[in-house]
């Protein structure tokens, strides 16, 4: 039999939500079961941290969690440096949450020193991708979902290819938006708004500023911890998955003469102004009131 | 003779510089490096967004940031923009899924943490995968957190004036099948009997009865004198009020008030960590404080026989687990789902005010403050619980004092269930 691949976990600056996320998962020690763990920040591994940074281990899949910061160091190693030292060995690169591949929340607290690995918000660092393009999967969410970390590394042990986008993240999971799936859609087909928070009915996109139909992401086709969502449960969607995460003013959606400034995913101005147009001039009785009434 | 030793797997790391004097540790210095900055980040954002980047803080109680983030904002609204009440339904749902993530970080601390590590320290070699126990509970109880949150980690369904969620009883129902599967792993693999069983036990003497991996931890640790050391300051100090902690200080178990006014956070050097202290003493929080500040029986019977040492810290954050499913239950049974989920406009303007929320994390009182001027933040403070625990010369360190060997001492500041990323946030 062949030898299991060797899977590295990578820490810099992060906040651990996406190895809590990845440890959520359901099926958690059948997917590892195909590998030969490594480092994992909340397991115990065969390897200590010390191992890792002295570099005496080795890396066939790197899973780095976290933004790069130029001077982070942990025990006098720098972090940058390191990963760099694994990821040249590593025959695949997976950037797993929006820290690591965009830069994320914290890229907000110096800018010009924090980044993603391969990108700088939306910009790609061409030095890192000419070493490294094919070889590198983005995966990025405020946290990841486990349930899209788990796809990739079953896709590379079942040796079928992923196909990208062209900020090499797995199509089958971004090329849907947030808004696929979610159970507030026939709202947002006539136009129905939330009016405010904590109601079964209506969408956020027009008020709450749910940005789901214009986030790249399956949130509401694989659910978060298999039973739910954001926006299933009247939360707006904030464009975790984003490179320009978090944008401003999370909770109100900006707005032009009532219309929503952002369209979604594709959707000419015009196209969405005619269908809103047509859907408004219905009064739809039974969006418009509550679905359940309990005095019954 | 200084030792150095760093620390991983603790939510990033931590470095402790041991001082040793004639074979027995006489300073613990413990420094954190992973500094990100997000009170710096919060300033200048829109009030609202901190309920966003605050769970950001900590993969682990990333909830209870949500939960004092909200309560910060909603103390400000009361005080000087409209007066308002949320309602019990949301009070309630709150709390339960607050609840939910403690139970998740203290089973998470038991099995990643305490049996590998304890196993370590007394070289005791076995074979048994206490991750896929921790992974069991915690994907289960967090599935019951995220019917109403959306998700776990980095939900935002706490919003000003209640959550976001309406629930109806399909989901209350699936909920509640969840925790009565965590429950029944607990009394099968835990306690090794019935949940209502150990929660009446008021007793030291009456824990003979536990069986399961809960007797095994009480029963190496003992063995092993953990009953005589790791005793700190004695004084405790708790803030949130809810089904699980009541509000108050306490010294050795003498309980009395407490006041958040009186909570000062100082810089440290050489450390991104800053220190906090109570009318400038160093209190001690979590749930062993929580027992302790609550009067539960059972808590006060550990501590007469145990003081504040390692079995004690240990035990106390175990039976909290089991005291968090009851409630979690309870509060499931009896969910009006028919009030309000939220009794605030979601457009009303936060133009100017100061407000603090409290929420009790799983490491201890979380407090958040905010100072809103002209719409935007003007200044974020958030002091974590671990800062309580983990500042030099603060519970932990003291804990560690006396002792001869730095594995130890080590394991003893593990109990603390230390979290490196809060510490510094």
């Amino acid at each position: 039999m062949a030898r299991k691949p060797k899977l590295l976990w990578i820490q810099s600056l992060t906040c651990n939500g996406n190895s809590h996320s990845f440890f959520n998962h359901s099926n958690l020690f059948s997917i590892l079961s195909h590998f030969e763990l490594i480092y994992f920040p909340l397991i115990e591994t065969k390897y200590s941290l010390e191992d890792v940074l002295r570099k005496k281990v080795h890396s066939d899949i790197l899973i780095i969690e976290g933004a790069i910061k130029e001077d982070l160091t942990k025990g006098g190693v720098n972090i940058k440096e390191l990963i760099h030292h694994y990821a040249k060995e590593s025959r695949y690169i997976i950037t797993a949450g929006t820290c690591a591949t965009f830069g994320g929340i914290f890229k907000q607290s110096e800018p010009e020193k924090i980044s993603g690995f391969a990108f700088d918000k939306e910009n790609e660092k061409e030095d890192i991708l000419s070493l490294y393009e094919h070889r590198l999967i983005s995966l990025p969410g405020c946290p990841i979902h486990p349930k899209w970390l788990s796809y990739v590394l079953l896709m590379i042990i079942n040796r079928r290819r992923i196909p990208l986008d062209e900020k090499n993240r797995p199509q089958e999971l971004y090329g849907f938006t947030v808004h696929t799936g979610c159970v507030r859609n026939e709202y947002f087909e006539w136009k129905i708004d939330t009016h405010g928070f904590g109601h079964k009915e209506g969408c956020s996109f027009y008020e709450n500023g749910c940005q789901g139909p214009f986030t790249h992401g399956s949130c509401n086709k694989i659910l978060w911890n298999d039973t739910s969502s954001k926006t299933v449960v009247g939360t707006p969607c904030f464009g975790c998955t984003e490179p320009d995460f978090p944008k401003e003013r999370l909770f109100s959606t900006k707005t032009n003469m009532g219309i929503p400034q952002k369209m979604p995913l594709g959707i000419p101005k015009r196209a969405y102004l005619t269908v809103t147009g047509i859907a408004k001039s219905f009064k739809i009785k039974r969006l418009e009131k509550k679905v359940i009434d309990y005095e019954k | 003779m200084i030792v150095k030793k760093l620390i991983e797997k603790i939510e990033g790391e931590a470095e402790l510089e041991f001082d040793f004097q004639d074979g027995v540790i006489r300073n613990v210095d413990i420094k954190f490096n992973l500094y990100r900055g997000i009170e710096e980040i919060l300033k200048n954002k829109a009030p609202r967004d901190a309920l966003v980047i605050t769970p950001r803080v900590c993969g682990i109680c990333n909830h209870a940031h949500l939960i004092a983030s909200v309560g910060a904002l909603e103390d400000g609204i009361n005080r000087s923009v409209k007066k308002f009440e949320i309602t019990e339904k949301a009070r309630d749902i709150r709390e339960f899924t607050l609840a939910c993530e403690l139970i998740q970080n203290h089973i998470k601390w038991l099995y990643l943490t305490i049996f590998p590590n304890l196993n370590r320290v007394l070289n005791i070699q076995e074979s048994k995968n206490y991750a896929l126990k921790a992974m069991y509970v915690s994907n289960t109880v967090t599935k019951a957190l995220a019917i109403f949150a959306g998700q776990w980690p980095h939900s935002s369904y706490a919003v000003p004036g209640g959550v976001t969620c309406d629930p109806t009883f399909v989901e209350v129902m699936q909920a509640k099948s969840y925790i009565e599967d965590v429950i029944r792993f607990f009394e099968n693999v835990v306690l090794g009997i019935k949940l209502e069983e150990f929660l009446a036990i008021k007793s030291v003497t009456n824990l003979d009865k536990l069986k399961g991996d809960f007797a095994r931890i009480l029963f190496m640790l003992g063995k092993n004198g953990f009953g005589k050391i790791g005793q700190s300051y004695d004084r405790f100090i708790v803030f949130g009020n809810s089904k699980f902690s009541m509000p108050g200080k306490a010294t050795a178990t003498t309980v009395s008030g407490a006041d958040i006014k009186f909570v000062q956070e100082f810089e440290q050097e050489g450390s991104f960590a800053k220190a906090v202290k109570y009318k400038d003493k160093f209190f001690e929080a979590g749930p062993l404080a929580r027992g302790i500040v609550a009067k539960e029986p059972v808590i006060k019977s550990m501590h007469k026989k145990y003081k504040d040492s390692t079995l004690t810290r240990v035990f106390a954050r175990i039976y909290e687990s089991a005291k968090l499913l009851y409630v979690a239950n309870e509060i499931l049974k009896n969910l009006r789902i028919m009030q309000d989920s939220c009794t605030l406009d979601s457009k009303i303007r936060l133009e100017e005010f100061e407000g603090i929320g409290v929420a009790e994390a799983a490491r201890g009182s979380l407090i958040h403050k905010t100072e809103i001027e002209n719409g935007k933040i003007k200044d974020y403070q958030i002091i974590t619980p671990t800062q309580w625990n983990l500042a030099n010369g603060a519970a932990a360190a003291k804990a560690m004092i006396g002792l001869r060997s730095e594995n130890i001492a080590s394991f003893v500041f593990k109990t603390f269930d230390v979290c490196s990323v809060c510490t510094t946030h």
